[in-house]
């Protein structure tokens, strides 16, 4: 409990999933009362340190249907949204994270729930328009085409757009937090690093400093934004903003890969320096607008856009994360490792 | 060509999608206007693919914006309360498979449609396939000779965790329609069957709907149906022997595949769908010796451009939905200059019949079991 911010009540979403556990169980320990949306068939096992700490209630439900989250919600000063779907086709990831988002504000409306934490993500900025190793923040420009990249940035920006709106009603707060890739857990060689190319695994680039962000850093920092937002003599500090959050001391995708895959087992891959998978990704757009009039479908890592969204380097910013918000990315990346290879037990106490 | 049909989609969830890019680019319509209940999937629909308005209220819509056609691409157990208000705000109207849960619905909708002189069209997609349509050819060509046998199956995931029929969270609501799951692709099976084998009725349907892998949410995940196109047979060999047909669904088989057998008097023909290609199997010139090798020549080098154009249409999407483009761009261009639409009130009410005739065969079956186990038990 931090002496700064007295208790809340805070509905969570996404509370069983990945990032979602981290943040229940960390504004349980604080002293929140947390109220977890679990859906009715999920088991709510990785809860356990909030159940022991006496501050969980958990509500049955799934974003796909009104039915009782508005009176689930009821009472709950903030909203902290995490649920979102990152597989299937478009449809299912529209209906997932956008009709999800507008069914929970929705209910927020109806249940007087009026302050928002939002999970934005880092891929709806346009990496294409400014040059490699430049400087990333919050101004850093978005996509200006919500159908130009892929499905889980487009499905994201109307996610977005739908934040946006519920911060600018009368009364209503907003915070939107935009975590860079997140790591822990099971989570850790990652599409940052490279991908699939049909039946191959490439690498892609060796030293850039892809934007990550431990996943037990991330959730404090949810947290924190909660605090910072529910907090009457602080709301004004946040409400509003737009906060990128990534951790300190950003290691290079060589370096990252290094220590994982002394830790795990990673997929075997084919490393590819970054300017010559940029050529071939251009050579493949001019193929398809020439040949195929733009119409044929590619690996989605042989996308210009894709290759640029994930693997150019630039130089990132959490500044405005630890001005805002007080944060300090807990864990350093020795650390934060060794706790996603043997995770802490799930008991109640920190 | 004609001027422009106005027109309206209603439901905006994923089968709209495939019909979205159609309406989106025909110069035959004018895509008026998207509704959906949720207020954000209209106004997303509506700007990716340039619709003039979009609505969370149809009747609101019908009212504003007078749509010469409308899409009914809601939930199968909505279709009857929406194609009626469309057809009564003076609308042709589309509507996806299934039009409705019984024959006897869809008989009472297209009589409302026929009172009203509008027309009303179920998505027959897969009647315009590329594959369905050479085998089409292959028929009508009197290369088989009279058709004797059509055999269709089908082999899809449904019950894979995590796709959209095994949600037990919120169960998909097609679960609760006659046949259950299998409600979703029966009327495919069935209006392929009825236009390959050239009859429109069956008079003996013995019909299994099964649930093999049990459990409370799905009713059915299984099906095979024997159909006889002929009560009785009249003696020897005229026009009027009767068809046989095979219907099975199995989700325990794999890879997917959506297979078409059509059997004549003089040879037979198959593709399949989801791996498209086509066989055709006849009495070649070189004589009963050379035949069986005529065949396998013919057909492994058509095999093999099959695999080359089918990487080509994998990456061009040409996707197995690509017969509702061409379905939609005929029934557009009927409706347009006032002809008979290509899937007719005959069609869409044979293949609802054989869909009910299907259901209560197995019913049926399922009433003559229990009753046999119970004497049994009694005994």
């Amino acid at each position: 409990m931090t002496a700064e911010h007295s208790p809340r009540t805070i509905f969570v979403t996404g509370a069983t999933g990945f990032l979602g556990r981290h943040v229940v169980n960390q504004a349980a320990l604080r002293g929140h009362k947390v109220i977890a949306l679990v859906r009715p068939s999920s088991s709510a096992r990785v809860l356990a340190p909030a159940e022991a700490s006496g501050n969980l209630t958990l509500v049955r439900g799934d974003l796909s249907s009104r039915k009782g989250l508005a009176e689930g919600m009821a009472g709950a000063d903030g909203l902290i949204h995490l649920a979102a779907v990152k597989g299937g086709d478009y449809f299912s990831r529209f209906a997932g994270t956008v009709i999800g988002t507008e069914n929970i504000l929705e209910c927020a409306r109806e249940a007087g729930v009026a302050n928002l934490v939002a999970i934005s993500t880092f891929s709806v900025y346009d990496y294409g328009e400014r040059k490699a190793k430049s400087s990333f923040d919050e101004s850093f420009p978005v996509i200006q085409d919500p159908a130009g990249r892929d499905e889980y940035a487009e499905t994201k920006l109307y996610q977005d757009e739908l934040y946006q709106r519920f911060g600018s009603e009368d009364g209503q707060t907003m915070v939107m937090l935009r975590p860079g890739m997140i790591y822990g857990q099971d989570e850790l060689w990652h599409p940052l690093l490279g991908g699939e190319f049909g039946p191959i695994n490439l690498r892609v680039g060796f030293r850039a400093k892809p934007p990550i962000t431990y996943v037990e850093n991330t959730a404090e920092a949810v947290v924190l934004a909660a605090e910072v937002l529910l907090d009457p003599a602080s709301t004004s500090l946040v409400d509003g903003e737009v906060i990128n959050i990534v951790d300190d001391d950003l290691p290079t995708q060589a370096d990252y890969a290094d220590k994982v895959k002394a830790l795990i087992e990673t997929p075997s891959s084919i490393p590819i320096p970054l300017p010559v998978m940029q050529a071939a990704a251009r050579v493949g757009a001019a193929i398809n607008r020439g040949l195929f009039d733009g119409r044929a479908k590619l690996p989605s890592i042989a996308l210009p856009n894709q290759v640029d969204a994930r693997f150019k380097p630039f130089v990132y910013s959490n500044e405005k994360a630890k001005r805002l918000l007080s944060w300090t990315p807990r864990f350093g990346l020795e650390q934060a490792l060794q706790r996603s290879v043997n995770p802490p037990a799930l008991v109640g106490g920190s | 060509m004609a001027r422009p049909l106005r027109t309206a989609v209603v439901g905006a969830g994923a089968i709209s999608l495939e019909h979205l890019p159609f309406l989106s680019t025909s110069p035959r319509c004018e895509l008026a206007s998207i509704v959906d209940l949720s207020p954000v999937s209209a106004e997303i629909a509506a700007r990716k693919f340039g619709a003039k308005s979009h609505y969370v209220d149809v009747d609101e819509m019908l009212d504003k914006e007078r749509p010469d056609v409308v899409h009914v691409l809601t939930p199968p157990q909505t279709h009857g309360f929406l194609v009626s208000k469309a057809l009564n705000a003076g609308a042709h109207v589309i509507c996806e498979k299934p039009l409705s849960p019984t024959a006897e619905e869809a008989e009472k909708l297209l009589a409302e449609a026929a009172a009203a002189g509008r027309h009303l069209i179920e998505n027959h997609n897969y009647r315009f396939n590329d594959e369905v349509l050479a085998l089409r050819s292959v028929i009508d060509e009197g290369r088989i000779g009279p058709v004797r046998e059509v055999d269709i199956r089908m082999a899809l995931p449904v019950r894979d965790p995590g796709g959209r029929f095994a949600d037990t969270n919120v169960p998909n609501s097609i679960h609760q329609m006659p046949a259950g799951v299998l409600h979703d692709f029966i009327t495919h099976l069935s209006y392929l069957m009825i236009d390959l084998a050239g009859v429109s009725h069956f008079e003996r349907v013995m019909a299994a709907m099964s649930n093999h892998g049990a459990g409370d949410l799905f009713s059915f995940d299984d099906l095979d149906a024997i159909l006889i196109s002929k009560a009785d047979v009249p003696g020897p060999e005229t026009d009027e022997t009767p068809v046989h047909g095979r219907i099975r669904f199995s989700c325990r088989t794999s890879p997917d595949l959506f297979s078409l057998t059509v059997r004549g008097a003089d040879g037979q023909a198959s593709t399949d769908i989801f791996h498209p290609f086509l066989d055709v199997v006849v009495d070649r010139s070189g004589g009963q010796q050379l035949t069986p090798i005529v065949n396998h020549l013919v057909n492994g080098v058509g095999l093999a451009r099959s695999g080359a154009r089918n990487f080509g249409r994998k990456l061009l999407q040409h996707t197995p939905y690509h017969g509702l483009t061409r379905f939609l761009d005929q029934t557009y261009a009927a409706l347009g200059a006032d002809r008979e639409p290509p899937v007719t009130a005959a069609d869409v009410l044979a293949a609802a019949r054989l869909v009910d005739a299907i259901v209560a065969s197995s019913a049926l079956q399922d009433s003559g079991r229990s009753a046999h186990t119970h004497q049994e038990s009694g005994r």
